[in-house]
């Protein structure tokens, strides 16, 4: 088995009850490889990329990130967690702690590092988002563009391999947006591997290699930016793609 | 013509509160003239017309209309250490001072980590438990059965909230269990010992357990009535702790889960100190209700201080100045009491500051 591979998802099933919410999917995403996935609300795009770390457990079929088999192996689930950071669409920041102490907690914890070690690490992150002069503030007293680039700054600190986004910019005012796309941009430029889910067309079109389109828990089309918003080729997508760009 | 702001002044500011319509002022000189009335009594019965030292006490009681204090001044050493040996006291006062001070210093943030925290308070314990039992260092041995007074009260209170705390943890734990057997049972357990009396948990502790343990872990009765006390607070404290959690955003563990943070790291950092800033105000109302109730052991024979009180009148001497007795051990519940509450108060507005 060849390690080229970041994620690679075979034939994955997922049920809530008795709702098929994740149908068959197959979806492979190659080391430096950006992806947006895209499609209508209900689609089953968030809860594909919780599979990827095991906060939403999958039923059938197999993923396999960096080489490490997604099982019922706790151990697997630990390792695959550690390398793989995810950025929610309502931050998540741990509100009894400080920036900083946010940035650090689980690097102290996990990866063994020293307060001095973690805390330089943390800096530099937050140097790179742009708000290290916020280190010693409490979340709650940061605007939403702010919570959402510690949130970054945050899963970056544990040096991971591949980062998901679950719609980074959907919770946050439209003044906003911008300097969160700003830092992911960047962060794409970079070399990292990222798995976006998104309503964000134009990150899509400047930063994704590939855009997966979703509708009903499968995958209905993946293509090439260019490729898919010019010359879609399925129904699905090019009413998708009619409702969100056509006004 | 514009209005203009001018700040009010404090006899208008008084005038438009409390004399604004007819009504309000006939309300605010009724209750003006009560309070003033009631506490002109209070001042009259308990200091002008009262009696304060033992030499005086002939003036005690019979018509004078004032409050006989002589009662506190002869009897204060019964109320505050009960049984034990009169000589001995000193013991027992300086063991009931180490266990404030305990109390005291792990209000203060610096202690506030399992290391210190628990070296304080076995350090605090050992100190009690050396000067109060006795029986080393050429302490003549005084058994449980003859403590007595606010150091007994407090024992009890400390015992069982330190017993009571890590066991609702775990209570709350379980019972937010996936497994829904584990959930379940947890559930059921706490259930039942909240629908029982703290008396009759008492009682099955002190009294029926001693027939059903082997004997290496009967210990005493006192012990084994803090065992009991701690699993009903322990039940109670869960349920506070629960709502805490339930507070809580999934986010919250989610995200900590997706840095890669394991189970109890989860819980130590993230669930529980958010979980206890939330359930503060009742978990403060849960240890007033604890110290108040430490009074209950007196059923199984123990002269906490509210017993000592009642034998500090029960004699022909004073049987007449049980009121002042119930004073003065109210006086001290409440500054327990109070100091705990505005600690709580305190805690709340620090947390509310980090939490903006």
């Amino acid at each position: 088995m060849t390690n080229s591979h970041a994620v690679r998802i075979q034939n994955m099933d997922k049920y809530y009850g008795t709702f098929h919410a994740l149908k068959g999917i197959d979806l492979s995403v190659a080391q430096g490889e950006k992806v947006v996935v895209c499609g209508p609300s209900g689609s089953g795009k968030s809860t594909l990329i919780r599979c990827i770390n095991r906060l939403e457990e999958y039923h059938a079929g197999s993923i396999n990130v960096f080489g490490t088999e997604l099982d019922d192996n706790l151990d697997n689930i630990d390792e695959i967690r550690r390398e793989t950071g995810m950025v929610f669409q309502h931050f998540n920041l741990f509100p009894h702690m400080t920036i900083l102490e946010n940035c650090t907690l689980a690097p102290m914890l996990v990866r063994k590092q020293s307060r001095a070690e973690a805390e330089e690490i943390a800096m530099e992150y937050l140097h790179k988002v742009k708000i290290p002069e916020q280190a010693d503030k409490f979340p709650g007293q940061l605007s939403g563009g702010q919570q959402q680039r510690v949130a970054i700054a945050r899963a970056l600190c544990m040096k991971p391999k591949i980062m998901l986004f679950d719609e980074p910019t959907s919770a946050l005012d439209p003044e906003m947006i911008a300097e969160v796309l700003d830092v992911m941009v960047k962060l794409a430029d970079e070399g990292m591997t990222m798995i976006c889910v998104t309503h964000e067309m134009g990150f899509a079109r400047q930063v994704a290699d590939r855009v997966v389109f979703m509708s009903d828990g499968e995958v209905v089309e993946q293509a090439d930016p260019k490729t898919f918003f010019n010359a879609p080729q399925q129904e699905r997508t090019k009413a998708f793609l009619g409702q969100i760009l056509g006004h | 013509m514009a209005k203009t702001y001018h700040p009010p002044s404090v006899i208008e500011a008084i005038r438009a509160d409390y004399f604004s319509t007819r009504l309000n002022s006939v309300v605010t000189v009724t209750f003006a003239t009560f309070v003033a009335w009631a506490i002109w009594q209070l001042v009259n019965w308990g200091l002008i017309n009262a009696t304060f030292s033992e030499e005086n006490k002939d003036a005690c009681g019979h018509g004078a209309g004032g409050a006989c204090w002589a009662v506190i001044d002869a009897r204060w050493r019964l109320v505050l250490f009960g049984l034990y040996p009169f000589e001995e006291q000193w013991r027992s006062g300086i063991a009931c001072v180490a266990i404030v001070i305990t109390g005291i210093l792990s209000c203060v943030p610096w202690f506030w980590n399992a290391r210190r925290l628990s070296g304080l308070w076995v350090g605090g314990f050992l100190v009690f438990y050396i000067l109060m039992r006795g029986g080393i260092l050429g302490l003549t041995p005084v058994f449980e059965q003859n403590w007595g007074g606010l150091s007994l009260t407090i024992f009890i209170f400390a015992t069982t909230t330190l017993l009571g705390m890590p066991l609702a943890i775990v209570f709350a734990l379980l019972r937010r269990s996936e497994l829904p057997w584990i959930a379940r049972t947890m559930g059921v357990v706490i259930d039942t010992i909240r629908s029982l009396p703290l008396l009759s948990i008492m009682f099955t502790f002190a009294i029926v357990l001693p027939f059903v343990l082997p004997g290496w872990m009967i210990g005493d009765k006192l012990y084994r009535v803090i065992v009991g006390y701690a699993l009903f607070f322990a039940c109670y404290q869960a349920e506070i702790i629960r709502g805490g959690m339930q507070a809580l955003s999934p986010g919250q563990e989610e995200a900590a889960k997706a840095l890669g943070m394991g189970y109890w790291h989860r819980i130590g950092y993230i669930v529980l100190p958010q979980a206890f800033r939330n359930a503060l105000p009742p978990t403060i109302n849960q240890l007033v209700i604890t110290f108040k109730e430490t009074s209950l052991v007196v059923i199984i024979g123990f002269f906490e201080i509210l017993a000592s009180g009642n034998a500090a009148y029960g004699n022909a001497d004073w049987n007449f100045a049980h009121v002042e007795v119930y004073c003065f051990v109210g006086f001290i519940y409440f500054i327990f009491v109070f100091a705990l509450s505005r600690y709580g108060a305190h805690l709340e507005r620090r947390m509310a500051v980090a939490q903006r």
